[in-house]
């Protein structure tokens, strides 16, 4: 076997990259609790079912802690996987209820018929819009967890850590300012730098602690989009509950909340919010492989930047656009949609064609250099299939006819594999990994057992 | 992916880099042109000392066009209501008007723009229902007196909030 010099194994960037997403997490957790009490305190009480429902929330928290408790007195060989257990259990259980605060908070006004109705009508609309964001990767697929993961902050994290910032800065802006065009631009000023600030925090969060699964610029697009959707998707509900609520006296409550759910469900679910926040995932993914620190902070501010820019224009100047009231207004809103947002929709599409190219060009490099160790990892023969999305589907679906679904999902596997393979070398060519040589070695028996089962 | 491994003569990472450096350029030019609105909107230094004394908010009574009852912050949604302004309370020789606003920032309601003498006998400002419309929108509203310099509203010199209820 050939030596490898290992590329970083003492990183001094891991230590400090972990201490940072710490400092990260327990500020978003000391926001999130005073936003809690403040929220019962001042904004509205939360009703006695929240309680009720809430119950499973403590419930879940509640396990959680006692497999943590319990945990210690295991041996030390299974601590780390009830540790984990229990980690889950709470973090789903803060979750849940931080969901139950937000279901509450933002559709109470129309009751939860017309709550849940405005959800299950999201539900598929932003389902398909995950489904494409993750497909974007054409070469290395970002895992569901992951990308859930994403959505799930956006919708149910971002979504709470706004709201005192933008009550706050609403009512001062309100009580002191001119109303008309110079409330509506503090606003949008409002909108743009705390939203994006939320939404980018997760993105920011991923890159900190799950690197191996960041690896550039194509994932960062990946995340902070599954971010901006997620976030999408509460606040249309949001705006449909309260449409309703308003006009549902005059007669046309589900007619208003039906245009909400096609503005922002439809022809806002890519030109939006998962527009604005992929930039901010674009600019931290370029950071991820740019050698100096310097250049890191640069990228990160640049995609916050283009992200605010993208907000704040789309709120601060879509009234602008002239909207008839006849039955041309139709073509209008769509025009209006696409003049506006197209041109950073355009250029989000450009860094990703150009980020799929960049990195389809240094994992088909790194394959062929696989294959010429003759380690067996990837064969020589294999680098044509690998190196096209079409071709492995190919090879797969040629495994689902001659063997069924287990073949395909064997030949799957084995194609992540290889790819994880390619990645990690191209990662430590590049020098920006902290993981050990050994993690490239596993990855290769790992290769090869999944090998051994794959059908010829 | 094409199938023969190319080595370009260029970092293209730094090409991805420069791109998005372009991007936040013309983002952060965006950002300027809203900072200057708002200044256009929002001059610094026209404060005149003067203000607007607002008796209060009441319900509306559109038939004989007078108000009725107490001060008041809260109002059902099917009723009416109006501010009251004392016109008297604010120098001569300013040209203003009152406006109220939705919760959707939309124009409810509206006297002006005169000199306090000339808007004397507009001294009830009821807010409107909306063309087409039953109701009142819930929400909350904002009522305003504005101080105006060549046509544009420059100064808020007295301000009342009104809540109108879902139901």
């Amino acid at each position: 076997m050939i030596r490898q010099q290992a590329a970083d194994p003492q990183s001094r960037l891991r230590p400090a990259r972990y201490r940072a997403a710490i400092v990260l997490i327990s500020a978003i957790v000391i926001a999130l609790v005073v936003s809690s009490i403040l929220n019962y305190a001042y904004l509205d009480t939360i009703p006695g079912r929240a309680s009720l429902y809430g119950l499973i929330a403590v419930a879940l928290i509640a396990l959680g802690t006692f497999i943590l408790v319990q945990s210690y007195d295991r041996d030390r060989a299974k601590r780390r996987r009830h540790l984990i257990r229990a980690g889950v259990l709470i973090g789903l259980g803060v979750l849940l209820w931080l969901l139950i605060i937000d279901v509450f908070l933002f559709t109470q006004s129309a009751g939860p018929g017309v709550a849940l109705v405005c959800t299950l009508a999201c539900i598929p609309t932003t389902a398909v819009g995950l489904i494409v964001v993750r497909r974007l990767d054409r070469n290395h697929k970002e895992p569901w967890r992951l990308v859930l993961v994403a959505a799930a902050w956006g919708a149910i994290v971002a979504t709470s850590l706004v709201i005192w910032g933008e009550t706050i800065w609403e009512e001062g802006a309100q009580h002191a300012l001119v109303p008309g065009v110079g409330l509506d631009t503090s606003l949008a000023f409002m909108a743009g730098i705390l939203e994006e600030l939320a939404k980018g925090l997760a993105v920011l969060l991923l890159f900190l602690v799950m690197r191996n699964e960041f690896d550039d610029v194509v994932d960062g697009i990946v995340y902070g989009a599954a971010v901006g959707l997620g976030f999408n998707f509460l606040e249309s509900i949001s705006y449909m509950t309260n449409i309703y609520s308003i006009f549902a006296p005059e007669g046309f409550g589900a007619a208003g909340a039906g245009v909400q759910w096609y503005a922002r469900q439809v022809l806002g679910l890519f030109f939006g919010h998962a527009t604005y926040t992929a930039f901010i995932g674009a600019g931290v993914g370029i950071a991820r492989q740019l050698p100096s620190l310097r250049q890191k902070i640069f990228a990160i501010a640049a995609g916050f930047i283009v992200a605010i820019s993208g907000h704040f224009s789309w709120n601060a100047w879509a009234t602008h656009f002239p909207v008839d009231n006849t039955v041309f207004g139709l073509v209008e809103i769509h025009l209006r949609t696409l003049i506006m947002t197209g041109p950073y929709v355009a250029a989000l599409l450009a860094l990703l064609i150009f980020g799929i190219r960049y990195e389809g060009q240094n994992l088909l490099e790194q394959m062929h250099k696989e294959a010429a160790t003759g380690q067996g990892a990837i064969l020589p023969e294999e680098v044509l299939i690998l190196s096209s999305p079409w071709r492995r589907l190919s090879q797969r679906m040629h495994a689902l006819n001659r063997q069924g679904f287990r073949a395909y999902f064997r030949v799957s596997r084995l194609q992540t594999a290889q790819l994880d393979l390619a990645m990690e070398r191209w990662h430590r060519e590049r020098k920006e990994i902290d993981t050990p040589l050994e993690a490239e070695q596993q990855l290769r028996e790992r290769v090869n057992r999944l090998r051994h089962w794959v059908p010829t | 992916m094409s199938t023969t491994p190319r080595h370009t003569p260029y970092d293209q990472l730094r090409v991805l880099y420069r791109t998005l450096l372009v991007f936040a350029t013309v983002g952060a030019a965006i950002l300027a042109v809203g900072v200057v609105q708002f200044a256009y909107f929002e001059p610094i230094g026209q404060s005149t000392g003067a203000s607007a004394h607002i008796q209060g908010v009441y319900v509306y009574d559109s038939a004989t066009g007078k108000t009725v009852g107490p001060d008041r912050y809260e109002f059902p949604r099917s009723g009416e209501f109006a501010a009251v302004v004392d016109w008297s309370s604010v120098p001569g020789n300013l040209t203003v008007d009152a406006r109220w606003y939705d919760s959707f920032g939309s124009l409810v309601g509206q006297v002006g723009p005169a000199t306090p003498g000339d808007l004397a006998d507009d001294s009830v400002i009821p807010v409107r229902v909306p063309q087409g419309f039953h109701y009142v929108l819930p929400g909350t509203y904002t009522f305003v007196v504005e101080r105006l310099e060549n046509g544009q509203p420059v100064e808020v010199i007295g301000r009342r909030f009104a809540h109108v209820d879902r139901s």
